[in-house]
């Protein structure tokens, strides 16, 4: 199928990189907008407290301000967030726009300052006087938990906010007749997504016409749309979501946030635009957390490794408030956890905290840890029995007779290579060549490992897995294709790209299905009065959803194209017509041959003489399409990865790190390998640097970018990419997505790697990240005569 | 708490090898009055404490964080900022091999490390894949891992000493 076509596949560099790479990009801060007002937030200085008083009186009075607005105000102007979907074990949640009666975390917004220029907000901002009454901290899992812990939510019956389980087949028989039960754990710290461009907005309300319009960058306009026209009390026909350019969101720009609804309301009251840029420190501790998870498995193996039963138990610290129901995440990740092996027998409980610490939402890989705790599992299993890790793999993992798989959660596996990914990765990396150097090394004094991680990756969302969650919502996109009268090609879709670089991928969708080149398509995206309504991105389904329905439209569009250009022809029908980079060929004999018309002639004739069309062809070109891709769609890899440990220093060196990747029909080859090269990035800088870190009394103490490490260069390996795609036999084109899963096996490659080196100091790693600190106090744990000294 | 001092200092600023004369605030930071005042948006702020390099320019000829310089202390100095190096339809040679190496992707970061390198490659014509990695950890990039934009400087550096690349 993929060798047909002639748009889709090329390596066409980014149609973006122009204007970005020469500075003339717009992001939102680019914008001008003459008298815009600009906001500042007073911030809570504690995680949990009583708002007692707010004293905004002095800095009203300060130079340039234009008013002060508090929760009460905030609650005059917008309804409140109510979460409450009908999912068993999930409490019901309600927030207001700002806080008022107490607040959550450190950080948490309290008070809005308007003035004319940032400077002067922030100046007035800083004389604000807020009293507080403190109370005690919620600041982990297990305190959320505990019999009297304090009330995050005071609304709710417990921090427990979501709590779910699933029996599937008998694991309690399966460890019954175990040969052994092997039990392992997994600490995923708090993560959070830093963008380089931070969040920000521009809320222009035009009091003529009673419209809002709001400069955003999002990854979901329409929806975002939606929100804001609810908690505004507008209609839909009153809000017009306009994305620029955006630096990055990685998952931190979906939901309607707090500080966004509030530009709107006030742009709205004071009739004036007003904008918002939060600042580095904001964006740390304020916008949304990601990936802090405690997972312990119960694996019933057979002498051989072979995996009978599985029994999952993952808690998630949520933070101090639901922008998503809480069990949005965790859910995914019991859901698809046995991923590329055969299990049959699985339980899962998942149970979600709330503590007072900045709200969790989805991060490029939202179910990242599922990587690490299944193949962490499967070297448990390893390590145990004393097999060979990638034996246990091949004895459990899915091959080609067993698909399609339905997993024990009942998603289903279809055109996936889970065997064939780990063959190539162990086959390439030399698993048997690796083995001789580390006992080389090991003899010398030094520390060398050797891990795999074979990836599972959910990427397309369809509406059926949107109903069988629970969850209100669909996951179709829908797109236009228009041919102007010039034979100009312009097409739009529902997606809003935030750096992947969505217009030359999406352009070949369209040339492929209309029969263009991709050079002369036009994809506007971003702007929901042009856009038709789509579901945005998220996850991996921009290719999928976004490019399928693109490329079904445009197909669409051919067929007219087509039509049109026999009666021109004077040929009965349009069987043996072809449209090739613009122009009409017609097949004679066993060749294509030109005809002499292009598609700036059936344009013509489409616009301007439309008269001339044939019966029951109405003028113009223009085609709207809708498509609901499957449940789900997956992609699937292996990573390998060496490591070196020092042991003195508690450094990691990444030796080597390969991944054999199969992501189906490829749209743009070089827009995939920099999502894979991007994704095992940000998977390798949230395991071995970053950290959200909260002390005991939820101080967040991470809130700059000295403290809260994302990786440079001089961490991060050279990526060797081997392809394996097989397209997906149910989508258009054989599109499967991709983009996250490089994040699942980073995490999970590394972490398994350092456990293999530093397996002759009895050291496995539960916990992340795996910072020189930690290495070194793992070793001072696991041998502590060794490398304790005397204390004098 | 005493209210800081508002009042204006007029500036006369060489930017591109152009004057401006601008009347700003005294504590407004460079990044801001390129931005602002002068509509040179490509000079990104990322963090406004000196560690992304996104707001990166050059100073009398040397790369320097715009986001720790005020404007009041750029008079007698020429800085030069992304807008000189290349434009949309005319690009440099290292902007050329980002957009063929795929050295970018939101592109926020971008223009600072253009600047970065302009400069660097000047000095340093042939480096090595380890010299341009050392360079480039002063520019965080949370999009692409790196490895394209190190491709794409070593081969601007070997299409500007004249090599095929």
């Amino acid at each position: 199928m993929s060798g047909d076509f002639t748009e889709i596949g090329r390596a066409l560099p980014r149609k973006e990189d122009r204007r970005l790479v020469s500075g003339r990009g717009r992001y939102l801060d680019d914008l001008a907008f003459p008298g815009a007002l600009h906001v500042s937030f007073v911030r809570s200085p504690h995680a949990h407290a009583r708002i007692l008083d707010i004293d905004s009186a002095e800095a009203a009075e300060m130079p340039g301000v234009v008013g002060i607005f508090t929760g009460r105000d905030l609650d005059q102007m917008t309804t409140r967030l109510r979460l409450a979907p009908p999912i068993e074990g999930l409490q019901p949640t309600e927030l207001t726009t700002l806080p008022i009666d107490k607040v959550r975390f450190h950080g948490d917004p309290v008070v809005c300052v308007v003035a004319t220029d940032r400077y002067l907000a922030e100046d007035a901002a800083e004389c604000v006087s807020v009293e507080y009454d403190q109370l005690p901290a919620v600041t982990s899992i297990t305190e959320a938990f505990a019999p009297d812990a304090a009330l995050v939510d005071d609304s709710l019956t417990s921090n427990m906010v979501s709590h779910q389980s699933l029996c599937v087949g008998d694991p309690a028989a399966r460890r019954a007749e175990a040969h052994r039960v092997v039990e392992a754990r997994f600490s995923l710290h708090r993560h959070t997504h830093v963008p380089l461009e931070t969040r920000g907005c521009v809320a222009d309300w035009d009091d003529g016409r009673a419209h809002l319009n709001m400069h955003i960058g999002n990854q979901v306009p329409h929806p975002l749309r939606s929100q804001l026209a609810a908690r505004l009390g507008l209609s839909e026909s009153q809000v017009t979501v306009m994305s620029p350019d955006v630096g990055g969101a990685f998952g931190q720009k979906i939901a309607l946030y707090r500080e966004e609804l509030t530009v709107a309301a006030l742009s709205r009251h004071l009739r004036r635009p007003v904008r918002w840029r939060e600042d580095r420190m904001e964006n740390l501790m304020s916008a949304a957390h990601a990936r802090e998870y405690e997972c312990r498995t119960r694996a019933s193996v057979s002498e051989t490794g072979r995996i009978l039963g599985l029994e999952l138990e993952i808690d998630e610290d949520f933070g101090g408030y639901c922008f998503y129901p809480a069990n949005y995440m965790a859910r995914v990740i019991a859901l698809i956890m046995t991923g590329p092996y055969r299990i049959q027998d699985y339980a899962y409980e998942v149970r979600v905290a709330l503590t007072n610490k900045c709200g969790a939402g989805p991060m490029r890989a939202p179910m990242a840890i599922t990587s690490w705790v299944m193949e962490g599992t499967i070297d448990a299993i390893a390590r145990d029995l004393g097999l060979d890790p990638v034996e246990v793999r091949r004895i459990n993992a899915l091959g080609p007779e067993d698909l399609p798989y339905k997993m024990p959660t009942g998603e289903l596996l279809e055109d996936v290579s889970p065997r064939e990914t780990l063959e190539i990765a162990v086959d390439v990396i030399d698993v048997a060549a690796f083995r001789a150097r580390q006992a080389q090394a090991r003899a010398e004094g030094r520390y060398l490992g050797l891990g795999l991680c074979t990836v599972i990756e959910s990427t397309t969302y369809g509406s059926e897995f949107y109903k069988s969650a629970g969850i209100p919502g669909s996951g179709h996109e829908s797109a236009w294709v228009r041919i102007e009268p010039s034979g100009a090609v312009n097409a739009s879709v529902g997606l809003m790209g935030t750096g992947q670089g969505y217009e030359s991928p999406l352009s070949q969708a369209v040339a492929e299905g209309l029969g263009v080149r991709s050079e002369d398509v036009t994809v506007h995206m971003g702007n929901t009065d042009i856009a038709p309504y789509g579901m945005g991105s998220r996850g991996g389904r921009g290719a999928t959803a976004g490019g399928g329905t693109l490329y079904l439209c445009a197909l669409k569009a051919r067929e007219r194209v087509l039509a049109i250009a026999a009666s021109m022809l004077d040929l009965n029908d349009a069987g043996g017509l072809r449209m090739r980079a613009g122009q009409i060929e017609r097949m004679i004999g066993d060749d294509w041959q030109g005809t002499g018309l292009a598609l700036v002639d059936i344009a013509r004739r489409a616009y301007l003489d439309p008269l001339a069309l044939p019966e029951g062809i109405a003028p113009g070109l223009d085609f709207s399409h809708s498509y609901d891709p499957p449940a789900m769609t997956y992609s699937n890899s292996t990573h390998a990865c060496e490591v070196e440990v020092d042991p003195q220093t508690g450094a990691i060196t990444i030796d080597r790190y390969l991944v054999a990747e199969d992501s189906g029909t490829v749209l743009n080859p070089i827009v995939v390998r920099g999502q894979q090269q991007g994704a095992i990035a940000m998977g390798l800088s949230g395991a071995l640097l970053e950290q959200v870190i909260y002390d005991g009394t939820g101080q967040n103490l991470s809130a700059t970018l000295a403290d809260y490490l994302v990786a440079s260069p001089n961490e991060l390996p050279k990526f060797e990419i081997l392809h394996h795609n097989t397209p997906n036999r149910r989508t258009p084109a054989g599109i499967k997505g991709m983009a996250e899963g490089g994040v699942m096996g980073a995490i999970g490659v590394l972490a398994n790697a350092v456990s293999d080196a530093l397996a002759p100091r009895g050291v496995t790693i539960e916990r992340l990240p795996l910072t020189p600190q930690s290495i070194r106090a793992l070793l001072r744990e696991a041998a502590p005569s060794s490398t304790k000294r005397t204390q004098p | 708490m005493t209210a800081p001092t508002h009042d204006p200092l007029t500036l006369s600023l060489s930017v591109n090898g152009e004057t401006h004369d601008v009347r700003v605030p005294a504590r407004k930071l460079l990044s801001d009055v390129l931005r602002d005042d002068l509509g040179l948006t490509g000079t990104h702020v990322g963090c406004e404490h000196g560690v992304c390099g996104a707001c990166t320019v050059l100073i009398d000829g040397r790369p320097a964080r715009a986001c720790l310089t005020f404007a009041a202390q750029m008079e007698g100095h020429e800085v030069t900022t992304v807008e000189a190096t290349g434009r949309p339809d005319a690009l440099s040679a290292l902007q050329q091999a980002l957009h063929e190496e795929h050295g970018l992707q939101c592109g926020f970061c971008t223009p600072g490390i253009v600047v970065t390198f302009e400069h660097y490659l000047r000095e340093n014509p042939d480096p090595t894949a380890e010299e341009v990695r050392d360079v480039l950890s002063g520019n965080l990039c949370r999009c692409t891992g790196y490895q394209n934009i190190v491709a794409a400087v070593l081969k601007a550096a070997a299409r500007m000493r004249g090599e095929a690349a």
